[in-house]
């Protein structure tokens, strides 16, 4: 068929599908939404982002570091109307976007709780193998609810259950809040208090999918998988019922019908009947049908979970929010663009990079974050301004380390043969500290930013950052100090670190540092570190 | 019908011959001189006598706290033992012959000896070991803290005492006046034997330092190494170790100390029971351990005049272990059914007995008959 | 992690959305004058600042061997017991010193902390509660850092020091009170990492380098500021203050005369940061003593242990007291349990929690009290039996604090202290 048929063909198929026309990209549409909600605001509106704005905060969120300085001034001089387009879908099909978002899922699923059956490794490398092939969101998470840990090629996709050592009321309520976007904590003990929509025996349903698997042989083996039980119900009693009625419940999705469930025969219960260290297998498990049941089209708040949860990693700030409290009594800000990312993304088979790429599009995503005057208070729900979003602990590093040419230098020493991956093995070691330090303690789902006495004296004097400011081949301080002008030291200097030019102000400061300092060296390390230790270098802003 | 006397010592020979109950746990134990009696101490401060001949039991009441040391101060030649088996069978005999309600056949006397018993507030107290109730003749304050062993030297002239005030004193054996007072000790004292000449004392404290005595300057001539039986626990930030049990070879050649090495859990007492025997001329050292796998601490050591080295310890259960010749591990091992928290042989070698924590004293003789066959120790 | 809606204006008072929208209990919930009801009332805050010094002995301590000695019975032990400075109060002979400050101390000797489990121990005994499932309660030291911490003090209020280990910031046990107020773990006295400018750099390029950051901050927040990004420059105000004191940790400032009273090992050096540290208006500090877990030759090692608990505790005491300090330091000696009156065949006791001893002394405590008993053997409470959450309660009456008030997480009430328990009012002062 020639050329030109072809593509008739496809207008024609396009046509054919009739109510649904090729309406407008949904990141156009996402824009419709926020702008429908500005309400009175619209005049408060932050304008576009500058260049400079825009390229840092799309790199540290889709590659979770910042530009170095070629790619600064590569993109600054780039007069295309369509260079951000271009950038974004760069960096989604760079290796970076893999390693960020296999940051992202570990902290999102693992909650930076302590490795323990499943080693950090082989479940880093899992994640980075799932997002270097983009593999859809459903599939990925029938893999993490299925895997029983028994075959090494996918024990480390049990890690979600392994490492919660399959603890009933931990892995219930995380699938509730990780998966579902309902923190039903409270509802372990009775409906919860204060928010209608969570039912004590929602939660229990859930916890019937699990109720019957354990640990073989016991929990405590650090190489135990997970086994099932042929029989045992859930029971549960609110602790407000004075007349102690015992409930039970089949193992449903919160809201769906129960799953039915195959009457085994007497005698057939099992496959591989229980014995003194034997691992049973039933011969209808109800663990199985986990995975399925959430990630199942009619429970709706699989998809709506998870689309929120990215517009939070890249907005800051959920539609549902905080991301695990979706219930009646704490409505979307916009519950249209809600309902409609969660039915396109499911259009669009779980597709994350897509997703990503569309919200990245949106002039929502690329406002500024700059008030403008006379704006002091916006409201965080109406995306007026971007929401400053603090970097993770992973980012921070990979940011201090590419900020502070550390990473340039490592790039430079491995050659131009030398991979991503290469790149990544040299810079993990550095990264280390800065997780303990800036992951932990962190309530992942908290909405408050704390920044802890410890966390500050580790930027303050921590000698994770100090050796990063030694002069070696290649690396800022060494290469501001071979720069004689004081203007082209804060230039080299802002664009480094802060991803911009300096002002005019700026540039006076540094010059004046320069002029009166007695040992140029030192006065050049402590201006590398004041940026580094600067709010805005401490937030993708 | 007694068999006739074996040549050549045979552990496996070792049998139960009597089981001595005592109501609370038993901590030490020890054969008179003429092995007539055997004397236990217990966790409610008492000494109990059991008569092997007669088969009655006296408590010595008078110290107020635990005794674990016990030693006897006797006339130089000690009598040839009876044979208590042999007189129960004939004093059974008789009253068979006569009935019940005569009169039975009266006991020999026993050979007078003194014993000298030392307890954990640092007291040592001298008794009439042999009288038919013995009262506390002489009490010392000895010790400032823990008197864990006293050991009388050859001649019957001198107590030799130590505990956990790091010090080594020596008394006249006849009044339990002041004699001295050996210091270099830098932790608590665990136990002390004399050197068969005289001449000579050693003592091991809870780090493992054996100081040989000399006796004429008081002065340590040498000190010697039993350090891997003692080890600071990092876990629990505590020492454990010392001289459990600690004896002479009858000919001087060698001495031996037990109790814990290769500790990993110090609260648990987590370890293995080891001897560690020293030429007495070198100061070489050699370990002597179980053969199997076994954890706990070896509470009492001591050289039978056959020529073997027994050991007894335990932790949840109990054991006897004997090593002959040069042989590192074990020939041969006696199941106890408790802890056995010291050892004693009684002068002729031809019986030892363990203290159970269960209360019961439990004898052994090398008849080859009598009690239960031993039962082999478990993997 | 996601910004805080700068409606809120500061970090201190980020009332978070969370708290209103019933959260786990197990989340940060910020306590503003909402709160916790006009907090601690002003009359209390105006008295002498408050301190509290909890000394754990780890792997529970045998109340036989210390507090409640039962010589010469079946579970007694070897160990006789000796008069102390209160007639008719007397303690085990391993307490020579102790015995000595008794009419200091108050004895609680009637502790049923219902648990025989380390950990589970170690928690009712911070906590003063049962664990329950859905909520993680404070422990003692963020509840004392929160409600008697003053402000004007720039040192962490909570502070823990542990016999081994590296140093660090967080520890989990401030639950819904918020990391402000969680420990910071000295582990072996070691101040924490970071705390002390690298010798490679001068207080001068130290302030140079602080004020350039400082006009970097002040520059971006005139267009860009958040409760977060507030929250973040001035907490760089807050570690300056601290490095200021950095001092207080370091005990090689005390006089050599003093040292040697505490004793010149680890738990006497960990006892003389502690007075430090109290000194230096740190509300909060646990010392703990490792190990009492004697389940073998519970009495050797009792020797040795108490040996080393006795003369810095002893010394700590008139320490406290010649500078004035005691009247306002509440001093406890715990444990996450007893020992087995029952001495097994080991020579070792096992864990125990049915009956068993705690000392106090200090801030509103009645020295010499004694309450309650434990029958002849130890192996039961026979008069005024009190719970962990009693002992809670008086703690915080003990330093002016009303224990029956709430905490209001989530806008939920949270008692402080257990309502089922009430303070122990015989040894309060």
């Amino acid at each position: 068929m020639p050329e030109f048929s072809r593509s008739l063909a496809a207008v024609a198929l396009l046509a054919l599908a009739g109510p649904a026309r090729p309406a407008d990209p949904l990141h156009a549409r996402i824009d419709k939404h926020i702008a429908a909600g500005y309400g009175a605001n619209a005049k408060q509106v932050a304008p576009r982002s500058g260049d400079d704005e825009f390229l840092r905060r799309a790199y540290l969120d889709l590659i979770g570091t910042t530009p170095t300085v070629a790619e600064l001034n590569e993109f600054l001089a780039d007069s295309a109307k369509d260079k951000r387009a271009k950038l974004v879908d760069k960096l989604l099909a760079s290796p970076g976007h893999a390693r960020r978002m296999a940051w992202h899922f570990d902290v999102m699923l693992m909650e930076r709780g302590a490795d323990a059956k499943v080693p950090r490794a082989a479940w880093e490398a899992y994640l980075l193998a799932a997002f270097t092939e983009n593999k859809p969101y459903d599939v990925l998470v029938r893999e993490l609810l299925s895997a029983d840990g028994a075959d090494p090629k996918t024990r480390p996709a049990a890690k979600f259950f392994l490492d919660r050592n399959l603890e009933p009321h931990a892995v219930t309520k995380d699938i509730g809040r990780i998966f579902l976007g309902r923190n039903m904590q409270c509802a372990q003990c009775h409906d919860h208090p204060t928010i209608d929509d969570y039912k004590q025996a929602d939660y229990y349903g859930i916890q019937a999918f699990l109720n019957r698997s354990f640990l073989f042989p016991n929990a405590n083996a650090p190489a135990a998988v997970i086994a099932e039980k042929a029989e045992g119900d859930v029971s549960f009693m609110s602790v407000f019922d004075k007349n102690k009625k015992l409930n039970s419940t089949a193992p449903r999705m919160p809201g769906g019908k129960p799953v039915e469930e195959p009457k085994a025969e007497k005698g057939k219960e099992y496959k591989v009947a229980p014995a003194k260290d034997v691992k049973p297998v039933p011969t209808h498990s109800r663990r199985e049908r986990l995975a399925g049941a959430v990630t199942s089209t009619e429970n709706k708040a699989f998809a709506r979970n998870i689309v929120n949860r990215m517009w939070a990693m890249m907005m800051g700030r959920g539609i549902v929010h905080p991301v695990d409290l979706d219930h009646g009594n704490n409505p979307p800000s916009h519950p249209e663009l809600l309902n409609e990312l969660a039915a396109e993304f499911v259009a669009h088979k779980y597709d994350l990079r897509w997703l990503v790429r569309e919200i990245a599009l949106s002039d929502s995503y690329q406002r500024s974050s700059e008030s403008r005057p006379g704006l002091d208070d916006p409201s965080a729900d109406r995306y007026l301004v971007a929401i400053m979003k603090p970097l993770t602990a992973e980012q921070f590093a990979y940011a201090a380390m590419q900020a502070t040419g550390h990473t340039d230098a490592e790039r430079a020493a491995l050659g131009a043969k030398g991979t991503e991956q290469q790149l990544d093995a040299l810079l993990a070691p550095r990264m280390g500290p800065f997780r303990g330090m800036l992951g932990r303690g962190v309530d992942p789902t908290a909405d408050a930013f704390t920044a802890t006495l410890d966390q500050t004296l580790f930027v303050k004097y921590g000698s994770a950052v100090r050796t990063l400011l030694t002069p070696r081949a290649g690396n800022l301080t060494d290469r501001l100090n071979k720069i004689t002008n004081p203007d082209a030291v804060a230039d080299e200097l802002f664009a480094a670190v802060l991803s911009r030019r300096p002002t005019a102000d700026e540039r006076k400061d540094v010059a004046d540092a320069l002029k009166t300092t007695t040992d140029r060296g030192k006065t050049i390390n402590e201006l590398v570190w004041a940026l580094v230790a600067s709010a805005e270098f401490r937030f993708n802003h | 019908m007694i068999p006739p006397p074996r040549a050549i010592f045979d552990p496996t020979t070792a049998r139960v011959e009597r089981e001595l109950k005592h109501a609370r746990p038993l901590i030490g134990c020890r054969f008179d001189p003429s092995g007539r009696f055997l004397f236990v101490s217990a966790e409610d401060d008492s000494v109990q006598r059991f008569d092997l001949l007669t088969g009655a039991k006296t408590s010595l009441a008078g110290h107020d706290s635990w005794v674990r040391a016990m030693a006897f101060v006797a006339p130089a030649a000690a009598p040839a033992p009876l044979d208590s088996v042999a007189w129960q069978q004939v004093r059974a005999a008789s009253q068979a012959l006569v009935g019940f309600g005569a009169a039975v056949l009266p006991a020999p006397k026993p050979v007078p000896f003194t014993l000298v018993t030392a307890d954990y507030h640092g007291k040592l107290i001298w008794w009439q070991g042999d009288s038919d109730a013995p009262k506390p003749l002489k009490t010392v304050a000895a010790h400032d803290g823990y008197a864990r062993a006293v050991a009388v030297s050859p001649d019957g002239t001198t107590v030799a005492s130590c505990g956990n005030d790091q010090k080594v004193k020596l008394w006249k054996a006849a009044d339990g006046s002041a004699i001295r007072t050996l210091d270099g000790h830098e932790s608590h004292v665990y136990n002390l034997a004399f050197h068969p000449d005289g001449t000579r004392l050693v003592s091991c404290d809870l780090k493992g330092v054996v100081k040989d005595w000399n006796l004429k300057t008081g002065k340590s001539a040498r000190d010697l190494d039993a350090k891997v039986l003692t080890k600071y626990d990092p876990t629990f930030m505590a020492d454990i170790g010392g001289a459990r049990g600690m004896a002479f070879k009858y000919d001087g050649t060698a001495f031996a100390v037990c109790g814990i090495t290769n500790v990993s859990n110090a609260f648990a007492g987590v370890g293995n029971p080891l001897a560690v025997v020293f030429d007495w001329d070198s100061g070489k050292a050699k370990s002597f351990k179980p053969k199997d796998a076994f954890q706990g601490t070896m509470w009492g050591v001591h050289f039978h005049p056959g020529g073997a080295v027994i050991g007894a310890g335990g932790g949840g259960q109990g054991r006897v272990w004997f090593w002959k010749g040069d042989d590192p591990a074990s020939i041969h091992t006696l199941n106890v059914p408790t802890n056995a928290r010291d050892l004693a042989l009684s002068t002729d070698g031809a019986r030892f007995a363990v203290a159970g924590a269960n209360g019961t004293a439990y004898v052994y003789n090398f008849t080859g008959v009598g009690g239960p066959p031993p039962t082999p120790p478990k993997k | 992690m996601l910004p805080c809606n700068y409606a809120c204006n500061t970090a201190d008072h980020a009332t978070t959305r969370r708290a209103f929208l019933g959260a786990g209990l197990g989340a940060t919930a910020a306590l503003g004058a909402d709160g916790f009801a006009n907090p601690v009332h002003a009359a209390e805050l105006k008295k002498a600042q408050k301190r509290v010094l909890v000394i754990f002995l780890e792997g529970g301590v045998s109340q036989l061997e210390t507090w409640d000695p039962k010589p010469n019975t079946d579970t007694g032990g070897p160990f006789k017991s000796i008069a102390t400075s209160v007639p008719g109060t007397r303690v085990c002979e391993l307490l020579p010193l102790a015995a000595k400050q008794m009419h200091r101390i108050a004895l609680v000797r009637s502790l049923n902390s219902q648990t025989d489990d380390h950990g589970v121990g170690h928690n009712v005994m911070l906590t003063g509660r049962k664990m329950e499932p859905g909520i993680v309660y404070p422990h003692l030291g963020a509840v004392a850092a929160r409600l008697l911490n003053s402000n004007a003090n720039a040192l962490p209020g909570h502070i823990r020091i542990v016999p081994k280990g590296g140093s660090g910031f967080n520890g989990a046990d401030a639950t819904f009170l918020g990391p402000k107020f969680a420990s910071v773990g000295l582990g072996d006295g070691k101040p924490p990492a970071d705390l002390f400018r690298p010798a490679n750099l001068t207080p001068t390029e130290d302030e140079q380098r602080d004020a350039f950051r400082k006009r970097l901050d002040e520059r971006f927040a005139k267009s860009r500021k958040s409760a977060a990004t507030d929250a973040y420059t001035e907490s760089f105000t807050q570690a300056e203050r601290v490095v200021k004191q950095a001092e207080v940790f370091d005990i090689s400032k005390e006089p050599e005369k003093v040292a040697d009273k505490y004793g010149r090992h680890d738990f006497g050096r960990h006892m003389l940061l502690a007075r430090r540290l109290l000194e230096a208006g740190v509300t909060y500090v646990k010392v703990s003593h490792s190990n009492y877990d004697t389940h073998h030759e519970n009495f050797d090692f009792h020797i040795e242990q108490l040996a080393e608990f006795d003369k810095p505790f002893s010394a700590l005491l008139d320490d406290l007291a010649d500078r004035g300090m005691l009247d306002s330091t509440l001093v406890v000696v715990m444990s996450e349990m007893g020992r087995t009156p029952k001495i097994n065949d080991r020579y070792g006791r096992d864990h125990w929690g049915r009956a068993w001893s705690v000392a106090l002394a200090g801030a509103g405590i009645k020295g010499g009290a004694v309450v309650g008993k434990t029958n002849a053997t130890g192996t039961a409470v026979t008069g005024r039996e009190v719970w962990t959450g009693h002992l809670f309660h008086t703690y915080l009456q003990a330093v002016g604090l009303d224990s029956t008030k709430n905490f209001y997480p989530n806008e939920r009430p949270v008692p402080i202290a257990d309502p089922k328990t009430a303070a122990i009012s015989e040894v309060l002062a």
